[in-house]
């Protein structure tokens, strides 16, 4: 391994290379998704160990030191995730950069006449642009939210200045409502202007505003400042208004005070208000039992909690929902807890994250240091989950009013759940289906989308704009990298009608040139999945590594760091128990529903 | 016309040989210098040789890099801009000019022409370089490599020779990368010049009826080949480009069909060889001071 990995190294096991090599012959006549399903999981962990080994590119840190080691560091979080590795503190905090799943040399832009080839607004147009709306029929509207309320946690790219701007040239019958010299504008990611390591070469490198940590950042912050921000100063909770509501951040209209507001919507602001509440039990059950403890030492332990607790609901509940395949679903389980097999627990021993599960076990970052990486990001494109419209049901009466998303987000957002009320607007999205994750289904509104202090935006172009600018290798090539080989044919994508012609007359026949959103959304599904099996190679990877890179998972996953009792509130809670907690009037709604992100009751 | 060999699982390579297809090839944005070794096991074993041109911190060779890496840009730059001054540069190295010219009159030189060779190029660096029997076997090995049949690499690299090449070039240059490729692979073309310019003295009396700027021309040779990879499928002029093909630019045969001498250094394209005015008027001085001591002689 070069150095540019900082001296990481996968180190194969001798079962796994045992395990490769069958599954390799497998494989090349029976699909992973076809197996029974402990076969199946297997397979799922044979391909994850191949991509810890091959897909994991460091690229540099981009920050020159990790600040200062504070007091406590040791034994919870830090606001900004330094410290989390006590040997690497700079891994994985804030400003750090984005890593690459794919060796760096592939993961170069495309020149700039054939960046803009062809013109992601014609794609956007003509085959991303929603018909109908197509409902994800398995899951309800908070799946939609949820995942972007983790996606806010792990990165942010920033917000993008003007200045150099894409210029993308407009069809004569292009109805686009801001055209500037016949051309819609797109800004570019904020530039990583940190020194480039010269082992970079070509790569573009850009840095995560965030924590990469699953820290739930999203709530409490990625800066100490944020964190002191969002906090009541008393008995470690967090502030929160005479209605028990987030009170409303003074500098972004409409958002709530929390840790993280871009984007924000309705969706956002239920989760929020949800795990606030949450964090505040939680300290109130600290302060009974270590009467002690001081705002700090409480807020950081229920902030610990929370985040673990946040991290399980989507390891053992939306994953398995949005992906309902019986194998990912033992799998799932299998990395949060282990196998329900005591005897194949004592065969592979104490030390097996397959057999006992990542959580308590070694950290390991096999072959890089830790980090998000865009292609993980380009894979998070999901859009399309979220409606047009939806129904604003309400608790105790009949009845439903039809709105608009449009008017649910930005500077609407509170006053939208001012009108409505919590506990309705949390049953509605349990009632109401997101969209499937599929071509011609991504939300209009979003295609011609006012947001504070940006122009216009085409949210679908702009989807595709920023694959090709970061250099995330287009579709097809993007299925080599991570071990499913090319194809050779529009058809061998999609069986989505009418698709594989539209996609030969956009690409000009060239099926190497398919963008990685287009090929996301066309390629067709293994049985249950709500997305696509070559997005998934790199959830396989990213889903585990954000577990098992993290210090607060695995060697201090400990009762001396998170309490008996936060260990017990994690081992017995979920989606189901935190919103009967903090919202009992859904019972009946929830009655019968294994699984939160699953269409709940209609009452 | 270009000629592919696929063999699945084993090749993948798209030889390309006339002048306008190399242009248009080595312009194209499908087609890249960096081998990711897949394709087959030819494909992979290419992309290994070409591996280890790297420093030992990772960083890369100038001539390894990417059209669009800033550092090879900025590399380009610089170092067209140190070689551009030619006349001091070609008075520092008079003493090696000197000694190449009596070898291309027809002398025997006290040392490898090779050496002498290697320390001119290693001069147009740093003023006090000085090659050896041991360096200039280090570029050989180095040569070598790049194109030997996998038996013979297996052993240049398990003998160590591989290594402990790489280390005394990079030494000598001081961790000038652009140094160490012209000392180790990119003198070679030189080399071979300067052979073919004896030949050509030898033959009559071409070394008092040839002007030193014809000399140039029927002698100057560019690299046999260049490699590059294309990632992604798709045509490029004439020439269909499989995703994942090796593509190997017969530069050398290219040129033969070109008069234009600036086809050697890939003159005006996004790659153009830093040294496409020095190593020109280094073997016009060559001819000239063959040309010189023969009159001196006479």
């Amino acid at each position: 391994m070069s150095r540019e990995n900082d001296g990481f190294v996968f180190h194969h096991d001798l079962l796994g290379r045992f395990l490769d090599v069958v599954y390799r012959v497998v494989n090349f006549f029976v699909r992973w998704d076809r197996l029974q399903m402990l076969l199946g999981a297997v397979n799922l962990s044979v391909f994850r160990d191949r991509l810890r080994a091959h897909n994991l590119h460091h690229t540099g840190y981009g920050i020159p030191t990790s600040g200062g080691w504070a007091a406590g560091d040791e034994r919870w979080r830090s606001a900004d995730g330094s410290f989390n590795s006590l040997d690497h503190p700079r891994m994985g905090m804030a400003g750090a950069r984005f890593g690459r799943n794919f060796p760096l040399p592939e993961c170069v832009p495309d020149s700039d006449d054939a960046l803009l080839d062809p013109s992601p607004r014609v794609i956007s147009r003509e085959l991303l642009a929603r018909r109908t709306f197509i409902p994800a029929t398995t899951l309800n509207l908070l799946a939609a939210a949820w995942i972007q309320f983790e996606t806010h946690n792990w990165f942010s790219h920033g917000v993008p200045g003007p200045g150099n701007e894409f210029k993308i040239p407009l069809q004569p019958n292009d109805d686009w409502p801001e055209p500037v010299d016949g051309c819609m504008q797109i800004r570019r990611t904020v530039k990583d202007e940190t020194p480039r390591e010269t082992w970079l070469g070509a790569t573009p490198t850009f840095q995560n505003l965030n924590s990469h940590w699953w820290d739930a950042g999203q709530i409490y912050g990625s800066d100490h400042k944020r964190q002191m921000q969002i906090r009541s100063g008393a008995d470690g909770k967090i502030e929160v208004g005479d209605d028990g509501m987030l009170p409303a951040d003074p500098e972004r209209p409409g958002a709530d005070l929390t840790g993280f507001n871009d984007n924000w919507w309705v969706g956002l602001s239920l989760l929020h208000n949800l795990f606030a509440r949450e964090h505040n039990v939680i300290c109130e059950a600290l302060k009974v039992r270590y009467p002690a403890w001081n705002d700090e030492e409480l807020f950081q332990r229920a902030r610990l909690i929370t985040a673990a607790l946040i991290a399980k609901i989507h390891t053992v509940e939306w994953t398995p929902g949005i992906l309902a395949h019986p194998a990912l679903d033992f799998a799932m389980h299998a990395n949060w807890s282990g196998i329900p097999f005591r005897v194949v627990q004592a065969v592979l021993g104490k030390n097996s994250e397959a057999a006992y599960g990542i959580i308590g076990s070694s950290a390991d970052q096999h072959s890089a240091p830790y980090a998000m990486t865009e292609e993980f990001t380009a894979v998070y494109r999901l859009h399309p989950l979220v409606p047009d419209e939806m129904n604003v049901r309400q608790l105790g009466a009949a009845g439903q009013e039809r709105c608009e998303l449009v008017n649910m987000q930005g500077r609407s957002s509170r006053e939208f759940m001012e009108k409505h009320g919590f506990s309705n607007l949390l049953y509605s999205f349990g009632t109401a289906h997101p969209g499937a994750i599929r071509l011609y289904n991504y939300p209009n509104f979003l295609r011609q989308f006012r947001k504070d202090g940006q122009p216009l935006l085409d949210m679908a172009a702009l989807d595709i704009m920023r694959d090709r600018e970061r250099g995330v290798p287009r579709y097809n090539r993007f299925r080599e990298l991570v071990g499913k080989g090319r194809v050779t044919t529009f058809e061998e994508i999609t069986s989505i009608p009418g698709a594989a012609d539209k996609m030969r007359e956009i690409y000009k026949g060239d099926v190497d040139r398919v963008d990685l959103l287009v090929g996301l959304l066309a390629e067709d599904l293994p049985d249950g999945f709500g997305f696509s099996d070559t997005a998934f190679r790199i959830f396989i990877l990213m889903a585990s590594r954000r577990l098992k890179s993290d210090r607060f998972f695995t060697d201090d996953y400990r009762a001396e760091v998170y309490t008996e009792f936060g260990l017990d509130w994690i081992r017995n809670n979920g989606l189901k128990s935190v919103l009967l907690r903090h919202v009992p009037q859904l019972g009946p709604a929830l009655e019968g529903v294994n699984n939160g992100f699953a269409p709940w009751n209609v009452l | 016309m270009a000629f592919t060999i696929t063999i699945p699982g084993i090749v993948r390579i798209v030889i390309v040989k006339t002048p306008d297809e190399v242009v248009a090839i080595n312009d194209a944005g499908v087609v890249g210098r960096s081998l990711s070794g897949r394709g087959g096991l030819v494909n992979g074993s290419i992309a290994a040789k070409l591996a280890v041109f790297r420093t030992p911190d990772g960083d890369i060779w100038p001539a390894f890099r990417d059209r669009l890496d800033p550092l090879r840009a900025a590399h380009q730059a610089a170092l067209e801009t140190a070689l551009s001054d030619v006349e001091p540069l070609l008075r520092r190295i008079a003493p090696e000019i000197a000694e190449l010219g009596g070898y291309v009159r027809g002398g025997t030189a006290p040392r490898s022409t090779g050496i002498i060779v290697q320390q001119a190029t290693g001069r147009l660096f740093f003023d006090d370089y000085t090659a050896n029997e041991a360096s200039y076997d280090a570029a050989r090995t180095l040569q070598t490599w790049s194109s030997a049949g996998p038996l013979r690499a297996f052993w240049i690299r398990r003998s160590g020779a591989l290594q402990a090449s790489l280390d005394r070039i990079m030494d000598l240059s001081r961790g000038n990368m652009a140094c160490a490729h012209a000392t180790a692979l990119a003198m070679a073309n030189i080399l071979r010049s300067i052979e073919l310019m004896r030949e050509l003295a030898r033959q009559g009396d071409n070394l008092a009826k040839i002007a030193p700027q014809e000399a140039l021309v029927q002698t100057l040779r560019a690299p046999e080949r260049v490699v590059r990879e294309a990632r992604d499928g798709g045509r490029v002029g004439q020439v269909r480009l499989c995703a994942r093909s090796v593509v190997v630019l017969a530069v050398e045969s290219a040129r033969r069909q070109r008069s234009d001498p600036g086809f050697a250094f890939f003159a005006g394209a996004w790659n153009q060889c830093p040294a496409h005015s020095i190593v020109p008027a280094l073997l016009a001085d060559v001819w000239r001071a063959a040309r010189t001591e023969t009159r001196e002689r006479t």
